[in-house]
């Protein structure tokens, strides 16, 4: 099988910072050896995939609990400190048990509809919040760095549905406990090239270079810290209000206290696991879907038509009104396959298997390259641009997914929190819309992405939100 | 301070008191609690339709599954529940058979049906849609079974599981080597 060899890697990685470039690499690899090809990154040897057929032959063949990595740093952090595994860190039997109580009350679109009014609640303080913004530029209009703001709202709503509380992320001062997260998230993603990599040096290593471990080790601190805080508060609520003999009537947090399926520090480490994995997602998602929309005024142009004329010009919408605005979906599943959030993944091979002619043994590392299969025009046409309309279906029998790009990826491992970002994301860009015209400034820069363990905006996006005038 | 230990102390007072709070002598308010979660959340497989809760419990109907083998598997089935359902509660043999629990991210509880069957199902969502695009050996009449429920106008269908095609790749491995 061809590849780059270990020497080229290392070069690629550590002298050109090819980490934040992963995704080009990935490209590039393909352009110069194909569409399945291996390499060695340090001990570690990979066999990259970037066909949508291998890609559905990988997923497919899934049995009962997939590996997408070895999680071995999460592992060992979380024994040091006696704390469980969640749903990313964990595997096996230990994986399912929690995956099958988790889904089944996060993961079905009817579940997640239910929180429509709690997500329009934080929509309508968003919304406030760009008012404020914008009031204190020159022309009243502008609001820089988009994803300062979004990761703000993303992370007030997903803790509206995994903590049943408000952070008070979106006010004008954030409370002393979410600033103190927040830092201890950006360290986790500061330090991402060392802290994500600090399981990859070898253990006896550590007494030389003890930084790394201990920044891991402190920023998961930090992250453990504030879901214990907001789960330990909900665990405190629930009891009071049986004291009083009141019926007790709450979503996730509460119905999972409650039934006990999990134990606590189960759910000390999936609350914190899913905010992690729901926060920066979502932002980055919404911060692109802003910079597209801006780039784009005739899509946006269309997109509100259909807003104002299936739903209205400012009626709130809820989970059941957005099947009547097919483009919305559009705009959401265009703006992932141009800026997956994740460019790639990973599996580990359950079994022997054969993929595009070569025997891959068990217990290979795949990395499956979703940025690469997203921008091949073998699977969409003008691919490199942005054209929501091919999302959308004329006719029950219109086939629009296809296995080249799968932001959420697919089957039994897949985002359990699919369903939570697009209704976070759906109800958001249509009140944005209704509200707005997103136009481009000239503060507005060009924007690549980088990847920063996901793939992120490499610099700032500046767009103004205009508001919308009557008979517009 | 030890973590681990103060770790140990809260999972301590948290069992003990939930325990306490949750135990059936304690008070009337559990009960009502259990019984409103138990409402709040769909279970497992579950139809979407929530009819299975209005429909009668009697088993008066049937579905036949052609499985891959070309085996007919015949299996009676509760008005409002779901094929998924009665695939399940059944133990029927089909390999791989709704592996999310009708959760829509897998598409493994694919079913064909027959043109006719197929017009007198209840609509399909954008989110099945869009997991059945995904589906293995997909047709014009397919359906997700854990989005179907039985109902009177479909008793007596047959539907059928699509088999499994081999892959083409199989059969022409190239090269054996791995590096
Ligand atoms: C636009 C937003 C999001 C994107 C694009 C995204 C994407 C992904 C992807 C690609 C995976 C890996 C799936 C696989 O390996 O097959 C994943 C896993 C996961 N996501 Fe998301 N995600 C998003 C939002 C969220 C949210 C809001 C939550 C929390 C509620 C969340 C929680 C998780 C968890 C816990 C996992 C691990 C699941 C497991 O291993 O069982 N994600 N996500
Ligand atoms: S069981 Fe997974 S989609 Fe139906």
């Amino acid at each position: 099988m061809p590849g780059p060899s270990t020497l080229t890697n290392l070069v690629e990685f550590f002298w050109r910072d090819g980490f934040s470039r992963i995704h080009e690499l990935q490209q590039k690899h393909i352009h110069e050896y194909g569409r399945i090809f291996k390499s060695r990154f340090g001990f570690q040897f990979v066999v990259s995939i970037a066909d949508r057929d291998m890609v559905a032959q990988v997923l497919r063949a899934e049995k009962d609990t997939p590996q997408r990595a070895s999680m071995e740093s999460w592992q060992e952090y979380r024994d040091l400190r006696g704390r469980s595994t969640g749903l990313i860190s964990a595997e096996g039997k230990k994986w399912l048990t929690m995956r099958s109580i988790l889904r089944q009350r996060i993961l079905k679109p009817r579940d997640v509809a239910v929180y429509s009014g709690e997500i329009n609640e934080v929509v309508a303080d968003l919304i406030k919040r760009i008012q404020t913004l914008r009031s204190q530029e020159v022309d009243g209009e502008t609001v820089t760095n988009v994803n300062d703001l979004y990761f703000k709202y993303s992370m007030e709503a997903v803790a509206t549905i995994l903590y049943e509380c408000r952070l008070g992320c979106l006010n004008n001062d954030v409370p002393q406990q979410t600033l103190d997260y927040i830092a201890a998230l950006e360290l986790m993603f500061s330090m991402f090239k060392t802290t994500m990599y600090a399981g990859a040096i070898p253990k006896w290593l550590r007494q030389f270079i003890p930084k790394p471990w201990e920044e891991f080790c402190r920023s998961w601190d930090g992250l453990f810290r504030f879901s214990q805080i907001h789960v330990d508060n909900q665990l405190r609520e629930i009891e009071s209000q049986m004291e009083k003999g009141k019926e007790v009537k709450g979503g996730l947090l509460t119905s999972l206290l409650i039934s006990k399926e999990l134990s606590l520090e189960e759910l000390y480490a999936n609350m914190t696991e899913m905010l992690l994995a729901g926060v920066d997602t979502t932002s980055f998602t919404l911060s692109w879907a802003t910079y597209l929309l801006a780039k784009n005024p005739q899509i946006q142009q269309t997109v509100y038509n259909q807003i104002v004329e299936n739903l209205g010009k400012d009626v709130v919408p809820t989970a059941e009104d957005i099947p009547r605005v097919p483009l919305v979906r559009a705009v959401l599943k265009e703006t992932l396959r141009l800026f997956p959030v994740l460019p790639g993944n990973g599996r580990v091979t359950q079994e022997d298997m054969v993929l595009g002619g070569y025997l891959i043994p068990k217990g290979t590392q795949l990395a499956l390259c979703h940025y690469s299969t997203s921008y091949d025009k073998e699977y969409f046409s003008a691919a490199e641009d942005f054209q929501p309309s091919r999302w959308l279906r004329h006719g029950y029998l219109d086939r629009v997914e296809n296995f080249g790009s799968i932001p959420f990826g697919y089957g039994i491992r897949s985002c359990i929190g699919r369903r939570v970002a697009e209704l976070e994301i759906h109800l958001v860009l249509i009140q944005l819309l209704q509200k707005f015209e997103i136009r481009t400034s000239p503060k507005t820069q060009s924007v690549l992405p980088k990847t920063h363990g996901l793939l992120c905006p490499a610099g700032a996006i500046n767009v103004r939100y205009t508001d919308r005038r009557e008979g517009q | 301070m030890n973590m681990a230990r103060s770790v140990s102390i809260l999972r301590r007072t948290f069992m003990s008191r939930l325990h306490g709070a949750m135990c059936p002598k304690s008070n009337a308010a559990t009960q009502v609690l259990t019984r409103s979660y138990m409402r709040s959340f769909t279970t497992s497989a579950k139809c979407q339709d929530a009819k299975s809760n209005i429909g009668s419990s009697e088993e008066n109907l049937t579905v036949n599954f052609i499985n891959r083998n070309g085996e007919t598997l015949k299996a009676t089935a509760k008005e409002g529940e779901s094929l998924l359902e009665v695939v399940i509660r059944h133990h029927l043999n089909i390999d791989g058979f709704g592996a999310c629990e009708g959760t829509l991210a897998c598409s493994t509880c694919h079913l064909i049906f027959d043109q006719k069957a197929y017009d007198k199902l209840s609509s399909v969502t954008d989110e099945e849609m869009d997991m059945l695009d995904l589906a293995f050996g997909l047709s014009d009449t397919s359906r997700l079974g854990c989005q179907i429920c039985m109902t009177k106008a479909i008793d007596g269908i047959t539907v059928r599981v699509p088999t499994e095609v081999s892959d083409v790749r199989r059969d022409q491995v190239e090269k054996q080597n791995k590096q």
